[in-house]
């Protein structure tokens, strides 16, 4: 009798938290009425946000669901757009792509931070991206077409990845950025800017990758060139996969690294850094007109690279922002860190750094045959 | 009689089960917000204040007499006014603590999981339960209190290997000699952590004897390893200043968790799971309180009587839950104050209560033990 009569009391209590009814449990969802957002952009726009999101395709190929709407705040304009769509309970939990128009990544980066730490449904781990332009334009005008805004962001990101470019998720940067360093993002644009890319039938809605951005503390610091971009992947990532085109021949980066080493005087602060990157390349394509030697072509490839780190060390410098965690690798060898990392803010800006490339091309013996 | 008593494996699960709870609430937000960098190593730091209370609580259990628990000692040592008065003050802060454990275990649960779900629902239940066990045999809490190690530390385990792929160790360096320093301040939260483990000298007198209680240790060296575990992983996810930042980063790490396409959000199971850590420290607290003022009012032991039955003080215990349930509702804080009693005023006075009441009760019966060590009255 006693154990019924505690089954009893655990099932009751436990009873008030399954569910069972909907004034109880106000998180309850229903599975046949859920619709998963999964790309979801935000914008500034006239001191609103801006709130744009994709559902994606859904099981039967059915059209994905694109709304916008502008409000005073991320929690406001998901109920605006829950109301937008009364058949459907729009669900934030599997949202893949996180998109930031141009103004918004500029000043309200926190704010989606924080909205996270808050909110239960966005993941840290979310890939995030900004638009050149605003996120609206990515995600609505895409849903014209045949494939929807999260079939080409997962395309760009598989892309991406094969290219040596790197997508970055919101913790990447949040963590980057947390420290006191800067933090790279990549960035897309929505319409070619070239005759390049596209043919006649071109798509002007088509996501390309753009370069990176740099954010800081306050916000977007500045877009870095296509070139200063993979010379930033090269020093911060794995830039395997690159291809990269010197003397008439395309190469693709098989390999590469980059060591940072500081040179610190007797007071502890940082007077120089020697970073040392070493590259292994293969030789995809050599132009049928064109004869050049091994050593050049080494030579050429570590040139050109060369320059690229530069720009993008560059670009560091004068905006006085260490997106590229120079600090952290230079500390690791710092006699006294303290003093070092005390000294690092001031002193960054006029560093002088060196830079020594050391490319080589595998399978480039029969070049000159 | 011995059938009764709780093993010492069975009391040492309960207390790494208890010890979980105000472990992943502090760390590692906190000792990160303290000791920036060296944040995980300050279990190494924390090994001395935790160590002196473990060695001061064992001074104690070898003058505990058979069936007595840390309430009788006071009793005897401090006379009945004095014993009486320190009874009274350890009562209302074990069921002080367990109704604020009590709400920031549901706030925690309400806003990683329930964001529009009220607390006062969540509270009401898991205080029922905890009463429900509290009126049970201690050793059946005990029991189950080995079968809630395993989950929790498995689950454990399991966010730590599916989270490795977004670690950084590199986030974790470089490491200065003033970040060495600074983890000597971030050792403060986990000693007071640990030192929860000293209201559990109230339930001695359920616990098998043994020669001498230095096993205990080792409960409290495993729990300070797995908050230094705990500090790395979360701290090597999000680094030292990200990781200050967010309110639950270790639960914020769970949400990135998925198990493939299958499962792409296991975080709901996970974070639930961990409500079973306040479960057993509410449930300790019911019982240590319910030791305290049992012991104040000259009340026989509770497991005398069966469990449905009032009589022998054993309403207590539902005046006890009653006054922690109400006391989680008086910590209807806005999240930013909630933080506050969370990282300062509550392990303060777990402090003042625990290290300062020991620390003052071993200083002031030192000529005390030295006679009964002798052999004299």
């Amino acid at each position: 009798m006693r154990r019924w009569s505690i089954l009893l009391y655990v099932s009751l209590s436990l009873l008030l938290l399954g569910g069972c009814d909907a004034s109880l449990a106000a998180d309850r969802h229903d599975a046949e009425r859920l619709l998963l957002i999964q790309t979801m952009g935000l914008d500034r726009e006239d001191g609103h946000l801006v709130m744009s999101v994709s559902s994606g395709l859904g099981p039967d190929e059915k059209p994905s669901l694109v709304m916008s709407a502008a409000a005073s705040g991320i929690e406001d304009a998901i109920a605006r757009l829950q109301n937008y769509s009364p058949e459907n309970q729009l669900f934030y939990a599997h949202v893949q792509y996180l998109l930031l128009g141009e103004q918004f990544a500029g000043s309200d980066l926190d704010q989606v931070i924080e909205w996270v730490d808050r909110s239960p449904t966005l993941r840290m781990d979310t890939n995030m991206l900004i638009v050149r332009g605003t996120a609206r334009d990515a995600v609505v005008d895409s849903s014209e077409q045949a494939t929807d805004i999260t079939q080409r962001l997962a395309s760009l990101d598989r892309q991406a990845q094969a290219s040596g470019w790197s997508v970055r998720t919101l913790r990447e940067v949040a963590a980057a950025l947390a420290e006191g360093d800067g933090a790279l993002c990549l960035t897309v644009r929505t319409a070619p800017s070239d005759g390049n890319v596209f043919t006649e039938d071109q798509r002007a809605d088509a996501v390309v990758p753009a370069g990176y951005a740099i954010l800081n503390g306050d916000g977007l610091a500045a877009f870095l060139s296509p070139e200063a971009s993979l010379g930033a992947e090269l020093l911060t990532g794995d830039p395997t996969g690159l291809l990269i085109t010197v003397e008439g021949c395309t190469l693709e980066l098989l390999g590469g690294s980059a060591e940072i080493d500081g040179r610190f005087a007797g007071d502890g602060a940082v007077e120089g850094l020697d970073i040392r990157c070493t590259l292994q390349a293969g030789l995809l394509e050599k132009a049928e007109d064109r004869s050049i030697s091994p050593e050049k072509l080494n030579e050429a490839l570590s040139g050109t690279v060369g320059e690229w780190v530069y720009e993008a060390l560059d670009a560091a410098q004068q905006l006085g922002c260490d997106y590229l965690g120079l600090r952290r690798a230079a500390l690791k060898s710092a006699p006294d860190k303290a003093a070092a990392g005390r000294a690092w803010g001031e002193a960054f800006p006029a560093i002088p750094i060196s830079v020594t490339v050391d490319g080589i091309v595998e399978r480039s013996y029969d070049l000159a045959e | 009689m011995d059938e009764h008593l709780i093993t010492r494996k069975q009391f040492a699960a309960a207390i790494l089960v208890s010890l979980l709870s105000p472990l992943l609430r502090l760390l590692p937000q906190t000792a990160v917000a303290i000791a920036g960098a060296g944040a995980w190593l300050s279990p190494l730091p924390a090994l001395v204040p935790v160590f002196l209370l473990a060695a001061i609580l064992e001074s104690f259990r070898r003058h505990m007499r058979p069936g007595e628990g840390m309430g009788g000692l006071l009793l005897r040592w401090l006379g009945p006014v004095a014993g009486r008065a320190a009874l009274a003050v350890f009562a209302a802060w074990f069921l002080f603590y367990g109704g604020f454990i009590l709400r920031s275990g549901t706030e925690r649960l309400v806003s990683t999981i329930y964001p529009s779900s009220g607390q006062g629902l969540f509270a009401a239940v898991t205080v029922a339960m905890c009463l429900l066990v509290a009126l049970g045999r201690l050793r059946a809490a005990a029991r189950t209190a080995v079968i809630l190690r395993t989950v929790l530390v498995g689950a454990l385990a399991m966010v730590i290997v599916f989270s490795a792929s977004n670690m950084d160790v590199s986030r974790l360096v470089p490491f200065s000699r003033q970040d060495a320093a600074a983890s000597l301040a971030g050792a403060l939260p986990l000693a007071s952590v640990c030192g929860v483990a000293g209201i559990f000298s109230f339930l001695s007198g359920h616990v098998q004897r043994p020669k001498n209680g230095r096993w205990l240790w080792g409960t409290y060296l495993l729990a300070l390893i797995l908050g230094g575990i705990i500090c790395a992983a979360v701290m090597s996810v999000f680094g030292p200043a990200l990781s200050a930042r967010l309110t639950y980063p270790f639960f914020i790490m769970i949400r990135s968790i998925s198990l493939g396409d299958l499962v792409p959000r296991i975080e709901a199971v996970v974070i639930a799971a961990w409500i079973v850590a306040d479960f057993m420290l509410v449930t300790m607290l019911l019982r240590c309180a319910h030791e305290a003022l049992r012991t104040l009012f000259g009340l026989p032991d509770p497991e005398t009587f069966p469990m449905g039955s009032l009589r022998g003080g054993r309403f207590l215990l539902w005046l006890e839950a009653a006054a922690v349930f109400g006391i989680s509702l008086l910590f209807d804080l806005p999240p930013l104050q909630l933080r506050l009693w969370s990282d300062r005023y509550i392990p303060l006075g777990s402090d003042l209560v625990l290290y300062g009441g020991f620390t003052l009760l071993w200083l002031i019966t030192l000529p005390k033990r030295k006679k009964e060590q002798s052999g004299g009255p």
